[in-house]
């Protein structure tokens, strides 16, 4: 007995390591989400050691060079090689601190929409009827709103953090992830394994999480990882706003607002926190392409 | 056709129930008194405090208080703002035409761009050109705007000074707004450069605001098209020895336009909700900055009916979206039978 659970579980890795390895060489194919994994991978190291990293401490003030420019531009030194802001921080030392943050933002507004959105979604495709028609409605009041505009007005009740904006911007995407989820699942209910499941006698808990969901999962994980993007974005709005992380929190949404008044004076201020989101996103953007590509086989049909 | 409306606008009402009980739940849920926020740090004394309570209804029960604020709206009563006292309804009529006029130069912008790069890079995909606009288009999807705007703000208005920094039009000018489109207005009035000014003031905030939906368009065209392309009847357009920019156009182009339709109409309902960004950065006076401005001075009043308003307007424009897929594509309107 022992031993047949053995072989069927070693089969089942090796069948898992087989669909990753054809999931990769998929990925790979495409050169930009490699340069995009590339760049991501450097981030999260330089996120992780931070603290061995960067040379300065992000909020310690060197009053005695404020706004010293980039070592690349007149002026400039090696001792603060990006230079340092309005009030005497050294801005690499933010930016390496700021890393951390686009990382924490991503990660937690996709935890929340992973969790609520494809258990709403599963809920509303199972149950049908009155209480899939409740969650929907819900739904399109969410998304009747302006995304941002709601995220700021919600961000006003909760009052001004980088959590409340983690959260606000958590709630104004959920929608999206409901409405995959359910057309998803939707499409799978009528297949035959979910019937000789249900047949078989699989509460409905388990018909949801372990038989439809992992065949649903693939454009979800693409949605998540563009809105892994996409909230980076917004935090980074709310911050330049004023609505997100407060100072002296080093994100880099914040960073670009304390440098606006300084654009025509001193542009690096805020050239290079701009320069950071971008890259960032971009990259997240060309991983998510690269994963639509490996992940969905009806785009690869047509690339063919 | 009126069944298919019939249907769409009855999905409608719990949905506006629900956007209605939001924005009603929004003012009561702020933290702190509303009335004391109004009054603002000086405070007022307990008489006065007890008017306004009564005043503003905020002594009645809850749902007394929902239903009174719904009979108010279908009345048309969006409330009065906290600051101005002026009504919600007026001041959003003066700035809508403000973003109106933004939206649609942006979308112009994004249009005529974004769909013809879209086409060529379908037709010579894998090229060059296919390649570089790709990664311009995404590159431009993710671009933080508000910094994309400052940059355009520090190299035409800075650098090279061709171009104001904010507003709608330079102060030297004085004259009748009766339409509220400076456009068209500056061109009414016999001022001397009045329009050149107005036109200038547009074009930033147009190229900012426009960025995201002409990547968007350049993607969701080069998409579509692919998928057109490779289809029977085009490849009988090709051997009936049609020119190539006949098939491309007429037989190609055609047929892709619902996927293209759909993303162009998403885009009208979320720029017409107010650029929030670009019109701050730029100083626009519409509703995007109006609703930032309010919610940074706790006016919470219009704060609240300028998103019942904003999501009134997202709701038309996406249902006459839906409709017009209906007159375009006979085969969405007839799937719901």
């Amino acid at each position: 007995m022992s031993v047949e659970i053995n072989t069927t579980t070693a089969t089942n890795q090796s069948a898992f390591v087989a669909v990753l390895a054809s999931f990769w060489f998929e990925f790979k194919q495409n050169k930009g989400a490699l340069y995009g994994l590339i760049f991501i991978a450097i981030l999260a190291f330089v996120a992780i050691f931070a603290d061995f990293i960067a040379p300065y401490s992000p909020i310690e003030q060197y009053r005695d060079v404020l706004k010293m420019p980039p070592v690349w531009v007149d002026g400039g030194s090696w001792q603060y090689v990006f230079g340092t802001d309005a009030l005497g921080r050294d801005q690499l030392s933010r930016m390496i601190y700021g890393s951390r943050y686009s990382f924490y933002i991503g990660f937690i507004v996709i935890f929340f929409c992973l969790t609520v959105g494809v258990t709403l979604g599963l809920i509303a495709a199972f149950s049908k009827g009155l209480v899939d028609n409740i969650i929907m409605r819900l739904m399109d009041i969410i998304l009747a709103f302006p995304s941002l505009l709601l995220a700021l007005a919600l961000v006003a009740i909760f009052g001004p953090s980088l959590e409340n904006a983690m959260i606000a911007i958590a709630i104004v995407f959920i929608p999206h992830f409901v409405r995959l989820t359910r057309a998803q699942a939707l499409s799978e209910l009528g297949k035959d394994y979910v019937s000789s499941s249900k047949t078989m006698g699989a509460s409905t808990f388990r018909l949801m999480f372990i038989n439809v969901l992992p065949n649903c999962m693939a454009p979800i994980i693409v949605q998540a990882t563009m809105s892994f993007s996409s909230a980076i974005l917004d935090a980074a709005a709310l911050g330049f706003l004023g609505m997100g992380a407060q100072p002296p929190t080093p994100e880099w949404g914040t960073m670009l607002a304390d440098s606006r008044q300084y654009i025509q004076s001193d542009p690096w201020l805020m050239a290079i926190p701009g320069l950071a989101i971008l890259f960032t996103v971009l990259s997240i953007n060309l991983i998510g392409d690269g994963l639509r590509d490996a992940l969905d086989p009806k785009m690869k049909k047509s690339k063919a | 056709m009126l069944s298919f409306l019939l249907r769409r606008l009855l999905v409608l009402i719990p949905t506006y129930i629900g956007i209605t009980l939001t924005a009603f739940i929004f003012i009561h849920i702020i933290p702190g008194d509303p009335i004391l926020v109004m009054a603002g740090e000086r405070g007022l004394p307990e008489e006065k405090y007890q008017e306004l309570m009564q005043a503003f209804g905020f002594d009645q029960p809850l749902w007394k208080q929902y239903v009174d604020y719904v009979v108010q709206l279908v009345q048309g009563d969006f409330g009065k703002s906290f600051v101005t006292g002026r009504p919600v309804l007026d001041e959003f009529f003066e700035l809508f035409p403000a973003t109106v006029e933004l939206s649609f130069f942006a979308l112009f912008f994004a249009i005529i761009i974004g769909i013809p790069c879209g086409i060529i890079a379908a037709v010579k995909r894998g090229s060059v050109f296919d390649h570089s606009l790709m990664t311009i288009s995404l590159t431009g999807f993710s671009m933080p705007i508000f910094w994309w705007a400052l940059l355009l703000i520090i190299f035409f208005s800075g650098y090279l000074g061709w171009t104001p920094v904010s507003g709608r039009i330079s102060v030297l000018y004085f004259f009748d707004t009766p339409t509220g489109f400076m456009l068209i207005d500056s061109w009414l009035s016999d001022e001397e450069g009045a329009f050149s000014s107005a036109l200038s003031h547009l074009i930033l905030p147009a190229i900012a605001l426009g960025t995201i939906p002409m990547a968007t368009f350049a993607r969701q065209s080069r998409s579509a098209m692919l998928e057109t392309l490779g289809e029977d009847y085009i490849k009988t357009a090709r051997a009936k020895g049609l020119s190539s920019f006949r098939v491309v156009v007429v037989h190609g182009f055609r047929n892709a336009l619902i996927p293209i339709v759909t993303v162009i109409g998403l885009s009208v309902g979320t720029l017409l909700g107010g650029a929030i960004l670009t019109e701050s950065i730029f100083s626009w006076p519409g509703i995007g900055k109006w609703m930032v401005d309010s919610i940074f001075r706790r006016d919470y009043a219009v704060v609240q009916g300028g998103l019942i308003l904003i999501a009134t307007m997202v709701i038309i424009v996406n249902l006459s979206v839906d409709i017009l897929y209906g007159i375009i594509d006979p085969r969405i309107r007839k799937k719901g039978h």
